[in-house]
C-alpha cells in the first residue's frame, strides 16, 4: 500500500538531493573538522561553506551568527535559558499560550525559579492582540519568545511587527522566534524583512533534512550564555563536535527550499485548498481552525463535531494515510490540544480535530484519495456517537445538554 | 505514540465502525436499563442500554439478552464498548451478576490495553453499573437491601479534587481501592483524574494526599500553596501623573493631528501609553499608506514632543 504522508508538520522525508549531498561526509570526509591534518581541513571547509549557505538563505547575514545545534528544541532551550542567564538583572519573559512545549516548558521551568512569565492569549482565530502584547512589555522584560507560525494550526504571527514594537520600546529586550514551521516555507530575511529579530530557531527535519540537526541564529551583540559547555566549537557558544554530514544536509535542504519556495508554496497551497474545500463541502458540522487568520499554505487543521480524532486517524492509517489530531487520546496527556483550547474551539470539536500538513512531495492523487475515504470515516464514527442523529445527519437536539453532564 | 493495540482491539474497532453483523452499535428502544458515563468535554462518553428476559415473579432473576452502546471516544473506547456487550451477551448474566464484571474483565477480553488507555475499560464498567442501577429503579429492586453500595452520595456531596475531569474525593477513594491504584500515573490511566493541568497532584488534599490516606491512613500534609508573583506596576511617566499625561496626549492629537489626517480620510488611534512611549496605529485611508510610519514620526511624534514632552517616542503598531 502506498503511504500518503500528510503529517509534514511533525517531520518530513529527507529529499534525495539532501541525502546524496550528505553521503560523502559519512564515508570519505568523516574527519573532525577541528583536527589539524589536511583531510580534516577539507571537512572544515565544507562546514564553513554550509554555514555560509544558511547565512545567505537567512538574508545574507554574517555566518558567525549561525549556530548549529542538535534540534530546534535545543535551539529554543539555548535561546531562553541562555539569555536568562546572561541578563540576570531582568526576570520577566513574554511568550504565548500556543507555543510549542519546547518553549512553554522552558518558561515554566524558569517560573519555578522565580521568573515571571506572561503567556499571551489568542482569539478564536488564533491571532494575538497587539494591545495585550504592548501591555505585557515591562522594564523588567528580558525576552520575548513568540513562534513564527503555529505547528498545529499553521496560523502565522506578525513577527516583523512584534519584534519592531519590542525593540522600539526597549532595545535591551531580546526578541526570539521559533521558526521551526516556517523555515523554507516563508521568507526569513533577517537583514531587511526581520531586522528586529535577535534570535531564531529551526530544525532540519521539518524541511526535508534529517532529524538531529538544528540551527540557532544569534544576532551579533545579543547577550546569551552557552547551554552546552565543554568545547571551543561554534566560537565557544555551543560545545560538541560538529555533526558535519547533517550540517551539510540542513544547508542543502534550506538552499533547495529557498530556491523553490514560491513555486512550492503555490503548489502546496493549491492542494491544501482543494482538500479543505472538498471536506467542508462533503461533511456536515465541520470547522477549519484558524481559517480567519493568515495561515501556512501547507496546513489544514479541521474539526469534525461530536466525534473523536483518534478513531479517525486509526481508520485513515488503514488506507495508508498519515495525519495527526489534537484529540486527548493522541496527545500523550489526557488533555486535548492546548492550542485549540487557547483558541476556545468548542469542546464538541476539540477532540474531533485532524491536522493534515502537506509538502511538495504530495500529489494530486494523494488529495483525491483523502477526499474519497474521509467522508466515510466520519460517517462511520458519527454512527457510533451518542451525540449524533444519523437520520438528520446533524447533532442530536439534546447533544449539548448531554455533553454538559459530567458523570465521573 | 503509536497504536500499541492488540489485534483483538483493532478487530473489534474495525468491525464496529464497519457495522459487521454481531456488533453492538446502537441504542435499544425502550430498554430495561440505560446508563451513561463520561462527557464529551472529557474526551470520551458512552451510553449503554440493555434488554432483559423478565422473570415472571422475581426481577432479580431477569436475564440480560441484548446489550448495545453508543460511544464517543478513541479506538480503545469503542473496542471496550464492544467487548462489554459481547461479554454480557455471552454470559447469561442477570443484572446483579453483571455488576461483578469489572474493567479488568474487559481488558482481558481485549487481550490487554495500553496502560494509558485503561480508563476506556473503566468507562465500560461504570456505564454498565449505572445501567444496572437504572434497571433496578424500573423494576423496583431495592439494591441497598441486597447489600449493594450505590455510591449515591459521591457526585452530589463530594469535594471535587480533579477539576479538569470533575472527579470527587469519595469516588477517587473508592476507585483507588477497587482498582488497587498505588501511584498518581495509575490513577490517571484508570480514571483520568490528574491527567489535565496536574495542579491537583501534590497540593494539600490532592491526589498524593488521598493515596497516602487510603493506603497508610496518614493525615494530609500541610504545605502552603506557592504564591505566584504579581506583575510590577508600569513605570510612571514624568512631570505629570499618568492620567494627566494621557489626557494631554489625547488633547494634542485631537487638536493638531486628527484634523489634518481626517482631511486625507484617515485617523490615528492610541493603543497604549507606557511612560513616554506612545503606541499608535493609523486608521482609514492612512493605514495602507506607504508613508504611514513617516507620518507617525514626522507629524504625530513631532507635535507631541513640542506640545507635551520632548522625550516622547511614537511607536507604530
Amino acid at each position: 500500500m502506498r503511504i500518503i504522508y500528510a503529517d509534514n508538520n511533525a517531520t518530513t522525508q529527507v529529499a534525495p538531493e539532501v541525502y546524496e549531498a550528505m553521503i560523502p561526509y559519512f564515508t570519505e570526509y568523516y574527519f573532525n573538522p577541528s583536527s589539524m591534518y589536511e583531510p580534516a581541513r577539507q571537512t572544515g571547509q565544507a562546514l564553513a561553506e554550509a554555514r555560509q549557505t544558511i547565512a545567505d538563505c537567512l538574508g545574507r547575514v554574517d555566518p558567525k551568527e549561525i549556530l548549529f545545534t542538535g534540534c530546534a528544541t535545543e535551539s529554543n532551550n539555548t535561546a531562553i535559558f541562555g539569555t536568562a542567564r546572561a541578563n540576570p538583572d531582568r526576570r520577566h519573559i513574554i511568550t504565548t499560550q500556543v507555543e510549542h512545549p519546547a518553549v512553554l516548558e522552558v518558561c515554566r521551568e524558569l517560573e519555578r525559579s522565580g521568573y515571571k512569565v506572561t503567556y499571551l492569549p489568542v482569539d478564536r482565530e488564533g491571532k494575538l492582540n497587539s494591545r495585550d502584547f504592548i501591555r505585557a512589555l515591562t522594564p523588567d522584560t528580558l525576552l520575548v519568545s513568540i513562534m513564527h507560525a503555529n505547528n498545529e494550526t499553521g496560523v502565522i504571527f506578525p513577527i516583523e511587527k512584534l519584534s519592531r514594537i519590542t525593540k522600539q520600546t526597549d532595545p535591551e529586550i531580546i526578541f526570539h522566534t521559533d521558526a521551526t514551521q516556517t523555515a523554507g516555507k516563508l521568507p526569513l530575511d533577517l537583514t531587511f524583512g526581520l531586522p528586529y529579530v535577535d534570535m531564531l530557531s529551526f530544525s532540519g527535519h521539518k524541511l526535508h533534512a534529517p532529524k538531529g540537526i538544528g540551527v540557532l541564529y544569534v544576532r551579533r551583540g545579543t547577550r546569551c550564555r552557552p547551554y552546552l559547555l565543554g568545547g571551543h566549537q561554534e566560537d565557544g557558544r555551543r560545545a560538541g563536535t560538529e555533526n558535519v554530514p547533517y550540517i551539510i544536509g540542513i544547508a542543502k535542504a534550506l538552499e533547495l527550499a529557498t530556491r523553490n519556495r514560491e513555486q512550492d508554496e503555490a503548489y502546496v497551497g493549491r492542494l491544501r485548498d482543494r482538500l479543505e474545500n472538498a471536506l467542508c463541502e462533503r461533511i456536515a458540522s465541520v470547522q477549519v481552525n484558524g481559517k480567519g487568520a493568515p495561515r501556512l499554505p501547507n496546513t489544514l487543521n479541521i474539526s469534525f463535531h461530536y466525534i473523536e480524532g483518534e478513531g479517525m486517524l486509526f481508520q485513515l492509517s488503514s488506507y495508508g494515510i498519515c495525519a495527526s489530531s489534537g484529540s486527548a487520546c493522541t496527545s500523550g496527556s489526557l488533555e486535548p490540544s492546548h492550542v485549540l483550547r487557547a483558541m476556545k474551539v468548542p469542546f464538541t470539536a476539540v477532540h474531533g480535530s485532524v491536522r493534515f500538513s502537506l509538502s511538495r512531495f504530495n500529489t494530486e492523487k494523494d488529495i483525491d484519495t483523502i477526499i474519497e475515504v474521509f467522508p466515510g470515516i466520519v460517517a462511520s464514527l458519527r454512527k457510533l456517537s451518542p451525540y449524533w442523529d444519523n437520520e438528520r445527519n446533524a447533532p442530536r437536539p439534546d447533544a449539548l445538554d448531554m455533553s454538559a453532564h459530567v458523570d465521573s | 505514540m503509536g497504536w500499541e493495540y492488540s489485534d483483538k482491539t483493532k478487530q473489534l474497532f474495525m468491525d464496529a465502525v464497519q457495522g459487521k453483523p454481531g456488533t453492538h452499535l446502537g441504542e435499544i428502544e425502550n430498554p430495561d436499563g440505560i446508563g451513561e458515563h463520561g462527557s464529551i468535554a472529557c474526551g470520551d462518553a458512552m451510553r449503554f442500554t440493555f434488554r432483559v428476559k423478565r422473570h415472571p415473579s422475581d426481577p432479580t432473576q431477569d436475564i440480560i439478552t441484548e446489550a448495545k452502546y453508543l460511544t464517543f471516544g478513541c479506538t480503545s473506547a469503542i473496542a471496550s464498548s464492544e467487548a462489554l456487550c459481547a461479554i454480557i451477551e455471552q454470559g447469561n448474566y442477570t443484572p446483579l451478576t453483571a455488576l461483578k464484571i469489572k474493567n479488568s474483565d474487559i481488558v482481558e477480553y481485549l487481550n490487554g490495553l495500553p496502560e494509558q488507555k485503561i480508563h476506556c475499560s473503566v468507562m465500560g464498567a461504570e456505564a454498565l453499573e449505572s445501567a444496572v442501577f437504572n434497571w433496578a429503579q424500573r423494576r423496583g429492586v431495592d439494591l441497598k437491601k441486597l447489600g449493594i453500595d450505590m455510591h449515591d452520595q459521591e457526585t452530589e456531596e463530594g469535594r471535587i479534587v480533579c477539576k479538569c475531569f470533575s472527579v470527587t474525593e469519595p469516588y477517587l477513594k473508592r476507585k483507588i481501592i477497587e482498582l488497587n491504584l498505588r501511584t498518581i500515573p495509575q490513577i490517571t490511566n484508570a480514571i483520568k483524574a490528574g491527567g489535565g493541568c496536574s495542579s491537583c497532584h501534590h497540593v494539600p488534599g490532592g491526589l498524593q494526599d488521598i493515596l497516602d490516606q487510603v493506603w497508610s491512613g496518614h493525615a494530609a500534609g500541610n504545605t502552603g500553596p506557592v504564591q505566584l508573583p504579581v506583575l510590577p506596576a508600569e513605570p510612571a511617566s514624568p512631570e505629570f501623573s499618568p492620567y494627566q499625561f494621557a489626557k494631554k496626549v489625547e488633547r494634542v492629537i485631537d487638536e493638531y493631528i486628527r484634523p489634518s489626517l481626517r482631511g486625507d480620510g484617515g485617523d490615528v488611534e492610541i493603543l497604549d501609553i507606557k511612560g513616554t512611549l506612545i503606541y499608535c496605529s493609523l486608521k482609514g485611508a492612512c493605514s495602507g499608506c506607504m508613508g504611514a510610519s513617516q507620518t507617525l514620526k514626522m507629524l504625530v511624534e513631532r507635535a507631541l514632543r513640542d506640545q507635551v514632552d520632548e522625550r516622547i517616542r511614537v511607536i507604530e503598531v
